[in-house]
Formats: C-alpha cells, sequence, structure tokens
C-alpha cells in the first residue's frame, strides 16, 4: 500500500510539472520581441501574408485563449505545423527522434561501465597515482567543449586516419554503430569524468560508513563488503545524479549532431532556429522536456525500488 | 576549568591558515586570463577584426603565434579579445542567477508556505527542461546576442541555486542557534540575513565555480551555432566554428580558442575544488 | 595494579596495549601501556570519559582500527597473540570467536538490507550455511535476543525497527555463531533508560546463559556498576585503575575514580546547597491546559493526515526561585513544552501565564519584556552557537539589541558574564569550533543570562556533556541560582540529575503529565505505573 501510494503520489505532482512545462513552452512564442509573423515571414513579406501567419498562428487572439488552444492540441499529440517544411512537426520529430536516441543510448552504453569501473578504481586507490591520474582526466574531460573535441576528433580519426565516416547517420544497426561512435565518445568523455566523481565520492562516503566497521567486526570479507553493502549503498546517489546528467545529454547531442551532421532533433532545432521555424522550436522544447521527465521518473522509480526507505 | 579544548576542524567557519594548493594554482590561472581580457589591446600584436587577406590560413609560427585565419586575423589576438566575451559571459551568467536565485531560496527556505510551495513548483518545471536546450530556445525567441544569452542563463539557472539555498536553509533554521536568537527576540530578517545567509553560503560559492564552468562551455555552444556574439566580434565556441571549414587544412583556428576555453575552465575547476576543501563543503 | 600475570584461564589478556595515530603532526597517543584481563565467562567493564581511549581498545582487541594507527603491545586471545595475526586470520575470527556491537545501532545496520539478512550473513561466511538454513537460523536468533514475531521482522528493513530492536538485531548477529567474547561499545548510550534496563538484561541473560564473555565499555559508571564483575577505569589513554566493581564503587584508589564517583548525578550535593522555596498560589510562570500539535505526513491515500499531540492537556507552575524538573523520555513532549513557552511553537490550546499575565496575549516579538524575563539553553553545545560568531559576538548580540549597557561599555559586560559562567576571558575571540563541549555549553549560558532573565528555561543542556562536565555546569547552575535568585525549569532525561538538582519535578509520558510534585515524594514513593517503571530502569551505582 505505502510503496504504491509513493507511487500514485509520484504521479500526481508530474501533474503540475507537466502544466508548467506547457506554459513554458508557449510562453516561448510570447517572448520574440515584436511580431512574431513579421519575423517569421522577414521584413518584405506582404501585410496580406503577414495577417494571414498571424491568423494561422491565432495571434490575434487573447494569450489565454492562445494558450488554451494550444494545449487542447498538445494533449491531442498536435505539435503544430512545421513553417517552411509545411508538414506536422510532431511527424518530424517522430523522425528524427531514432538518430538521438540511437546516440544517447549509445552514450550511456559506453559511458556507464566506463565510469564504473573508473569511479571504482579511483574510491579504491584513492590518495594514489591512479586516483590523481583519474581526478586530472576528469577535469579535462569536463572543461573541454564537446563541440571542439568532436571537430578534433574528426580531423584526426575520419580525415587523417579514415578510420570513421565524416558525417552521416549509417545504414543497419552496425552501421549507425560505426558512424555514430565519434559522436558517442565525444558526448561521453564529457559524461564519464561527472559519473566518475560522484560515483568516486560515494563509494568513499560509504566506506567509511558505520555499517562497514560492523560488516567488518562481523568477519565478512572486504570483497562481500564491497560488493553487497557499499556498492549498493553509493549507487543511489548516483542513480539519482544520472537522470540528472541524462537531460544534460540531450543538451549535449544538439550540438554534436550539427558537428556531425547528423539527421537527429538536434539538426532539425539547428535548421529550425536558422529558418526562425517556431513551431519547430516550440515543440521540439516540449518533447525534449517530456523525455527528460520520463527519464526522471524512471530514475526515481528505481531508486524507490532499490531503497526501501521510500520517499514521500 | 579542567576541560581540554578540543581541536574541532571539521567544523564549518574554521579556517585552515593556509590557502588549498589547488586553490592558489586556480587563482591563478583565472586572474591571468582577466588580466589578459583587461589588458587585451595593450598584450597583442594585431587589431582582433583586421582583415589581411595576403596572409590568409597560414600556420603558427612567423606568422603569429597562433597562426592566422581564414581571412587572415590573427588568432591569437583573436582567443585574447574573446576572453573579454567569454569571461563577461561567465560573469553574468553566475551573478545574475546567483543574486536571484540566493533571494528565493532565502526567504523560501526560511519563510516556507504556499509562496515555498510556488517556487518549488517553479523549480521542478524549469529543471525538467534540458539546460542546453531551454536556453537555446529562449535565446532562439528573443534573438541572438550576448545580453540576450545572458538574460536566457539568468532566467534559466537560477533555479538551480534557488534549490541550494533553500535547502541549506531548512536545514540551518532548526539549528538551535537560530532557535536561540528568535528566543532573544531578534526579528526575523534580522535572523535571515545577519545568522541564516552566512552558513547557507559556502555551498552556493563552491556551486558557482563548476557552474561558471556550465555557463561558459554553454555560451561557447551557443556562439558555436551562431547565437551569441555576432561577427566579427571573437569569442571561442565562435572561433571554433570559423575554423570548422577549415579543419582539414588549418587545425589552429579552431584548436586555439578551444584550448583557451580548457584552460579557463582548469582554473575555475581547482578553485571550485580548493574551494570545497577549504569551507568543507561535498561537492 | 594486583593483576596475576600468568594466570592460566584468562580468555582475553591485553598487556602493554598503546595505539598512536599518525597525523600531519607528531603521531597522537590514544591508548598508552593498557594492561587488563578477562576471564572466561567474565563481564569487564571499562569506563571512561570522552577521550579515554576506551573504544580505541576495543577496536584495537577486534583489529578494527585504521592503517593510521600504530599499535604496540600485545593481546592475547584464548591464548593467541592478535596483533600481528594476519589480517584473514584475524578476519576468520571476527564474529565467530570475538565479536562486536556498537553504539548507534542505526547506523551500523546497512539500510538497504532486511534484518534477516545482517543476522544471517555471519553464519553464511563463517560456517558456509546453505541460504535457506542460515535464514532459518538468523530467526531463531532474532527469537532468543526476544525479538517478538522474529519470521516478520526477519523481513523488515532497519528504518521499520525501534532503536531498542535494531540494537537487539545488532546482538542477534554478533552472537550468530556462537562467539566466545563480545565487546560492547557503548550499546545503550542512544537508547532511552527503559529500553537501555531491557538491553543491560538481555546481556546479562546471555552472558548467564550461553556463558558468553563479555567486555563492556561505557562512559556510565552506573551502568557499568551494575552489569560488569570488574572495572577498568580509563582516562587519557590510560588505565588508571582497576578492580572488583563493588570495591571499586565503594572504595576507590585513584583520584580520577573518587572524582568520576563524585560527580555522578546521584550525588551531586546540589539539592543540600538549594535555596528553599515557598510554595505559593500565584506561581511566577504558570503553564494552563497547554496542547501542542504536529500534523504528520499523510501515509496512504484514504488516510487523512493524523495529529500528533506533542503535548496534551499539561497544566504546571513553577515558583520565584523554584527550580522545576521535568523528566521523560524521548518523544514526550518535554522540549516541545519549553519551545511552546518561548514561542517557538504555536500551543493549540492553553495558556502560558507570565506573573498572572498571558504571554501569548499579544505577539511575542512585540513583548521585550517577556523576552527579557524567560530565556533559554540548550541541548546540543555545539549547534546551538552560531559557528560564524566569536564569543564576544555571540555575547554582544543580545546586549546591544536590547540596550541593556552603553556601547562603550559592552567589552566589560561581556567580561562580566563570562566571569559568572566561570569562562576564561581569553576564549572571548575564539569560535565555537575552537572551544570544547562544555566551553560553549558556559557561552550558551551567558548569552541566556545577557538578558538578565527571571527564569531559565535548561533543556537537556548537560546530555551532551562527559559527567565530570555535567557536574560542573550543575554546580554553576545552583551558584547562580543562589547568587540571583533565578528560577530554573529544568529538562532532563536523567532522573538521578533531576533529584540532586530540583525541588518539583513533572513526569512526561506522550504528552503529559502523569505524576508531578515534591521530587524526594515522587521518586521514592512513585504512584503511577510509568514514573515506577522509569525509576526501576535507571542503573544505582
Amino acid at each position: 500500500m505505502t510503496r504504491a501510494y509513493w507511487l500514485l503520489q509520484r504521479l500526481t505532482q508530474l501533474l503540475p510539472v507537466l502544466l508548467g512545462i506547457s506554459v513554458i513552452c508557449f510562453a516561448l512564442l510570447q517572448m520574440i520581441p515584436g511580431d512574431p509573423a513579421r519575423i517569421i515571414l522577414g521584413s518584405r513579406a506582404s501585410p496580406e501574408a503577414v495577417a494571414a501567419m498571424r491568423d494561422r498562428l491565432g495571434l490575434d487572439q487573447p494569450a489565454l485563449q492562445q494558450y488554451l488552444t494550444y494545449m487542447s492540441k498538445v494533449i491531442r499529440g498536435d505539435f503544430g505545423e512545421s513553417i517552411s517544411y509545411k508538414v506536422p512537426v510532431s511527424k518530424l520529430i517522430l523522425e528524427h527522434a531514432p538518430v538521438t536516441g540511437f546516440l544517447a543510448v549509445y552514450v550511456i552504453a559506453l559511458a556507464v561501465p566506463i565510469a564504473l569501473i573508473l569511479g571504482m578504481l579511483a574510491a579504491r586507490y584513492r590518495g594514489t597515482w591512479v586516483d590523481h591520474l583519474i581526478r586530472m582526466l576528469s577535469v579535462l574531460g569536463m572543461t573541454m567543449p564537446v563541440f571542439w573535441l568532436a571537430i578534433l576528433m574528426l580531423r584526426l580519426f575520419s580525415i587523417d586516419l579514415g578510420w570513421f565516416p565524416v558525417s552521416g547517420y549509417g545504414q543497419g544497426f552496425l552501421g549507425h554503430l560505426h558512424h555514430l561512435f565519434l559522436p558517442a565518445v565525444s558526448i561521453s568523455i564529457w559524461m564519464i569524468p561527472v559519473l566518475v566523481r560522484n560515483l568516486r565520492a560515494s563509494i568513499v562516503q560509504q566506506s567509511v560508513a558505520d555499517y562497514v566497521l560492523a560488516g567488518r567486526a562481523k568477519g565478512l570479507t572486504e570483497r562481500h563488503i564491497f560488493t553487497h553493502h557499499i556498492l549498493k549503498n553509493a549507487s543511489l546517489p548516483t542513480l539519482n545524479l544520472f537522470g540528472v546528467l541524462v537531460a544534460y545529454l540531450i543538451g549535449g547531442t544538439v550540438i554534436v549532431e550539427l558537428v556531425y551532421a547528423l539527421p537527429g532533433l538536434g539538426l532539425l532545432m539547428f535548421n529550425a532556429i536558422l529558418g526562425r521555424d517556431y513551431p519547430i522550436i516550440q515543440g521540439l522544447t516540449l518533447f525534449y522536456a517530456l523525455a527528460t521527465v520520463v527519464i526522471t521518473l524512471v530514475t526515481d522509480i528505481l531508486s524507490g525500488l532499490i531503497d526501501p526507505r521510500v520517499k514521500a | 576549568m579542567s576541560e581540554q579544548v578540543i581541536e574541532m576542524t571539521s567544523r564549518p567557519g574554521v579556517q585552515a591558515d593556509e590557502l588549498p594548493l589547488n586553490l592558489k594554482i586556480g587563482m591563478a590561472v583565472v586572474i591571468a586570463w582577466v588580466l589578459l581580457a583587461v589588458l587585451a589591446p595593450w598584450v597583442t600584436p594585431a587589431d582582433p577584426n583586421a582583415l589581411d587577406l595576403d596572409n590568409v590560413l597560414q600556420p603558427p609560427g612567423a606568422a603569429g603565434l597562433m597562426g592566422t585565419d581564414q581571412v587572415g586575423r590573427d588568432v591569437f589576438t583573436r582567443v585574447v579579445f574573446a576572453a573579454r566575451i567569454d569571461l563577461w559571459i561567465g560573469f553574468a551568467g553566475v551573478v545574475l542567477p546567483l543574486l536571484i536565485g540566493v533571494t528565493a531560496g532565502l526567504f523560501s527556505g526560511y519563510f516556507g508556505g504556499a509562496a515555498d510551495a510556488l517556487l518549488m513548483r517553479v523549480v521542478d518545471i524549469t529543471l525538467a527542461f534540458p539546460f542546453f536546450v531551454l536556453v537555446l530556445a529562449i535565446v532562439a525567441a528573443l534573438g541572438p546576442g550576448v545580453g540576450n544569452l545572458i538574460i536566457a542563463l539568468a532566467l534559466v539557472g537560477w533555479v538551480s541555486y534557488a534549490r541550494l539555498v533553500r535547502a541549506e536553509v531548512m536545514v540551518i533554521r532548526n539549528a538551535e542557534y537560530i532557535q536561540a536568537v528568535r528566543t532573544l527576540g531578534f526579528n526575523r530578517f534580522y535572523i535571515l540575513f545577519r545568522h541564516v545567509m552566512p552558513n547557507a553560503m559556502a555551498p552556493v560559492i563552491v556551486y558557482a565555480m563548476t557552474d561558471m564552468l556550465l555557463v561558459i562551455l554553454a555560451g561557447a555552444g551557443l556562439g558555436f551555432i551562431g547565437l551569441g556574439v555576432q561577427p566579427p566580434t571573437a569569442e571561442w565556441g565562435a572561433m571554433i566554428a570559423d575554423g570548422q571549414p577549415y579543419i582539414e587544412e588549418a587545425w589552429w583556428i579552431s584548436l586555439f580558442p578551444g584550448l583557451a576555453a580548457i584552460s579557463f575552465g582548469i582554473g575555475l575547476s581547482l578553485i571550485g575544488d580548493g574551494l570545497a576543501r577549504m569551507l568543507r563543503v561535498s561537492n | 595494579m594486583a593483576v596475576a600475570i600468568g594466570s592460566g584461564d584468562a580468555l582475553l589478556r591485553v598487556r602493554d596495549l598503546g595505539v598512536a595515530f599518525a597525523g600531519q603532526g607528531a603521531p597522537v597517543t590514544a591508548v598508552n601501556n593498557a594492561s587488563f584481563e578477562l576471564h572466561a565467562g567474565e563481564v569487564l567493564g571499562i569506563v571512561g570519559e570522552s577521550g579515554s581511549g576506551k573504544s580505541v581498545t576495543l577496536r584495537a582487541i577486534m583489529g578494527l582500527l585504521p592503517a593510521t594507527a600504530s599499535i604496540t603491545g600485545s593481546v592475547r586471545f584464548d591464548g593467541q597473540e592478535i596483533l600481528g595475526m594476519d589480517p584473514e586470520s584475524l578476519r576468520q575470527m571476527r564474529g565467530r570467536s570475538l565479536s562486536m556491537i556498537f553504539q548507534n545501532p542505526s547506523s551500523h545496520l546497512d539500510p538497504l538490507m532486511t534484518i534477516g539478512r545482517q543476522v544471517a550473513e555471519p553464519l553464511l561466511q563463517h560456517e558456509k550455511m546453505r541460504p535457506a538454513k542460515a535464514r532459518e537460523s538468523a530467526i531463531k536468533i532474532l527469537g532468543e535476543v526476544r525479538i517478538d514475531r522474529p519470521e516478520q521482522r526477519a523481513a523488515n528493513y532497519p528504518h521499520q525497527l525501534s532503536g531498542g530492536m535494531k540494537q537487539r538485531a545488532m546482538i542477534a548477529s554478533a552472537i550468530a555463531c556462537r562467539p566466545r567474547l563480545l565487546l560492547a561499545d557503548e550499546p545503550t548510550t542512544a537508547l532511552d533508560v527503559t529500553v537501555q534496563a531491557h538491553i543491560l538484561a538481555l546481556l546479562a541473560d546471555l552472558n548467564r546463559s550461553r556463558g558468553l564473555s563479555m567486555v563492556l565499555v561505557s562512559h556510565d559508571l552506573a551502568v557499568i556498576a551494575q552489569v560488569c564483575d570488574r572495572v577498568v577505569v580509563m582516562k587519557d589513554g590510560e588505565v588508571v585503575e582497576q578492580g572488583a566493581a563493588g570495591k571499586l564503587v565503594t572504595t576507590p584508589q585513584h583520584p580520577y575514580t573518587q572524582r568520576l564517583i563524585e560527580s555522578q548525578p546521584g550525588r551531586l550535593a546540589a539539592v543540600a546547597a538549594a535555596p528553599t522555596v515557598a510554595i505559593t498560589d500565584s506561581p511566577l510562570l504558570e503553564i494552563r491546559n497547554l496542547g501542542v500539535q504536529f500534523r504528520l505526513p499523510r501515509t496512504g491515500l484514504l488516510r487523512p493526515k493524523a495529529l500528533l499531540k506533542a503535548v496534551d492537556d499539561v497544566s504546571i507552575g513553577l515558583q520565584r526561585g523554584e527550580t522545576l524538573g521535568i523528566v521523560g523520555e524521548s518523544g514526550s513532549g518535554k522540549s516541545t513544552v519549553a519551545r511552546a513557552i518561548m514561542g517557538l511553537e504555536t500551543p493549540a490550546q492553553g495558556d502560558v501565564l507570565l506573573d498572572g499575565r498571558s504571554i501569548r496575549a499579544g505577539r511575542l516579538a512585540g513583548q521585550p519584556d517577556f523576552r527579557r524575563r524567560i530565556q533559554m539553553a540548550f541541548q546540543n553545545p555545539f549547534d546551538s552557537l552560531n559557528p560564524r560568531f566569536t564569543v564576544r559576538q555571540t555575547i554582544v548580540e543580545p546586549l546591544r539589541k536590547h540596550r541593556l549597557v552603553p556601547a562603550d561599555r559592552f567589552d566589560a559586560r561581556v567580561a562580566e558574564l563570562m566571569a559568572l559562567v566561570e569562562l576564561d576571558p581569553r576564549l572571548a575571540d575564539r569560535k565555537p569550533g575552537q572551544l570544547s563541549g562544555g566551553q560553549c555549553q558556559r557561552v550558551g549560558i551567558a548569552r541566556a543570562l545577557a538578558m538578565e532573565p527571571e527564569i531559565l528555561i535548561a533543556d537537556e543542556i548537560t546530555s551532551a556533556l562527559d559527567v565530570t562536565i555535567q557536574a560542573q555546569i550543575i554546580e554553576l547552575l545552583n551558584r547562580l541560582r543562589s547568587q540571583t535568585g533565578l528560577s530554573i525549569i529544568f529538562i532532563s532525561h536523567d532522573l538521578a540529575l533531576v533529584r540532586s538538582f530540583c525541588h518539583r519535578v513533572a513526569v512526561f509520558e506522550a504528552g503529559r503529565v502523569v505524576e508531578a510534585g515534591n521530587v524526594e515524594k515522587v521518586l521514592s514513593e512513585p504512584q503511577h505505573p510509568y514514573t515506577q517503571t522509569l525509576i526501576a530502569s535507571v542503573p544505582e551505582l
């Protein structure tokens, strides 16, 4: 009952968040200084065309009316229509999402195992050169602009060595793996250090916990204490951070897709910004937020399953 | 009094006599960049925006410390001038959200109630967006430029500070010394600013260093996309983008602004770690 | 010391044990030349205050000290030298031949593992039991430590158990492999006195029924004296005295042991010196039908938010010059009463009258007069002072706010107040982190006295302090009330302390006063069953 109640409570907490997300996405269009219709069409457009655009965007209605129209459409899965492509934004998003999804999963598959190993190594050998080396590399990884690294790796591994394609998504699963390797590495190099630092800190913190001492007093082996007690306790904060990181990871894909010309959501966003295609920008922002909410919810539920002290 | 004085070095407010080494190195790096940025016209050999079409894509060496770009501008000069923009984005993009967030977090955490509940909802909602995506979308709406970028950073960034400060305040307000001051008859604003705030600031300061790194990278990212500073003004992210088409023959155009960003980032990171150790905050 | 060297049947023999910790400067000695022994079936007590090295000694015996510790001397268990033993062999002994329980059961149990599994762990590890069999045994052992419904409890996580239950679970896990020796490090310090009585009874029972030898470490001499056959007294890392428990308590030899015994709350001579008080019909402070409620979080969708009556219909009065004791266990509402008087909680009903005037009638902040007349000192010595303020800043703050003395007299007044609470004036520019617990408590009292109050509410002000420091603080309060006629509400969980320091006492249970009256009368002829249980639970020296 309590766990079911907790889950229900967690889900009801989502409602205001979802409402707020829709308000912010709606407000994006209101933030445009001047007349959005005029900005979309450019200064040479005829007044009739501008009026038609205003009518199409519903700009002549009161703001609340506009929001309610927007809301009712969004609930039905209608994210508006692209101005330049003349197709529904939801269709564009669904077309571009697999690339970004594949890239995100690729990054997680690369980054999480490496981060786990490095984090455990750094904690296990803390204070030694292993720890210092990992820490130095972490700082380097976190301070590197992702797009800069992407460009340099492109030059070295694609142009000079010819190991990887310069751009594109490739054909079939293996083709995707091959084409997306460098993009995934660029993002991983930023993501791994954040995870490593957090995991190392959690393990170090947990390994001086009282229950570890009690475990030693029971004669448990260090290996058993580490695998059955420390790691489980240390994974909780890292798991929570992981949800946050995935949000950043999604942000990172925008720019990396641009460098490697990957036909994903990031490239769609970039082209929409260039073309002032506000419905796409609005719809994508909403989609990104919804994806983040779902990921956060999943990590929350996971940590709720690991942790018997279910948080209210 | 036969009690022995116990050294309780793990308690806040007790500062080590000497600054940690990483803090010193980090400060040196950051101060060096600030000086370079301020003194840019005097320490650089050229005009950052002067075209020299006879000397395009020259490698580092005779034609300049870091070579020249596709229109013959001196890359070193531009890297130094770019620091003016990037450091300004880092500074304003942290100070504004910090001021807004700390104020909101202090009041919300100390007074609680409906305003607090509302604030937490706003925080939840804002954090539901990927940081970079929301900043990007706001700048796309407001229009490109450094000013709008900083507005976007402030609109999105303050919530992290608010949440951090609020959590600290919620702990501190239940501390016995706050109860004690309440029983001495002080009003709530005095207690909030004289007792609660100073004790809540340590994690904020440490976080601000990490945040500045994040903000500068995001700023450079927007510059890279073309939504930051407008050409021909130099900015690290925009310079990296300038070099991208020429990466095959002129790697130096993109390489050096990146290295500049990394060196400044390492400085911030060292300061963050050093402060965390000095103020005994978990980073 | 008359210890028979080489007596053959010693189960544990510690000789010239020395422990030093390497730090940034010179190594810090934690234990120096400690020697004692324990015979099979015996319960040995080690008593000492913080920093005496008693816990470090236990950890040295278990081989649980960190790598920064350098250990000298000899520890022989059952004829076998433990110091310098290879870690693997020592590990195999831990939990099987000798095991250990700790002070805070909450933090010493893994929050993410069920109680049953944590008890079964040593069985799986040492006896290579099959999981199903280990689970069965664990349930049986949980029953032996008198945990009710052990099958269900075994499936619980630590946070679902009370403090006393958790300590029982830790004991179960320590004795699962039937070790010969149990080391107990302050096993009841975190527990309420009635729970403590149960745990001590359980330990004594295990000693008797299983022949389990024990080393019991505690700061509380009364606990040690009640359970132990022999006692070792430690101070600053050295054994200053040891001997049979009864003899050591009645005829202590070493001056420190004598001081320790004199400092026991039951032996303080405070009441003898206390001014007598006339009980009148118009008390200085009167609490009338006071009730304070807290709203508990919802536990289920259809369940309403429950109200916790932290204080429920409480009426007591405080006479001028009187010291009123409020005793009760954790959660009894005794601190909430104090907080309600100070306006830190808003009462749901009832009233507090000062000189017959309601102090709830107006806004509390608007009544500086009331603020000045009632002041409070808090429990936690370090938490009750702003860590960023020096002693001087802390004491000047109320002086400036209420213009108690002219600005040019601040320093002089701080010096006076520090002298009043017997603080060295050279400490004025230190921050709390550079003071000891006792010194911090004195600063807290000085801050309250700066307001020149008529009533001081002392909320567990000595519970975090060593017993000798506690005696000094009680002595200080005693002197203050004699000199200034201060009335005190003294809140404590310690019956013996209340008995030696207060005129009257009110016993709290679950938010209500179950019994109140003259302290001698209530404590020697308790009427209410709860008071009787409480008194019976207190270990006697």
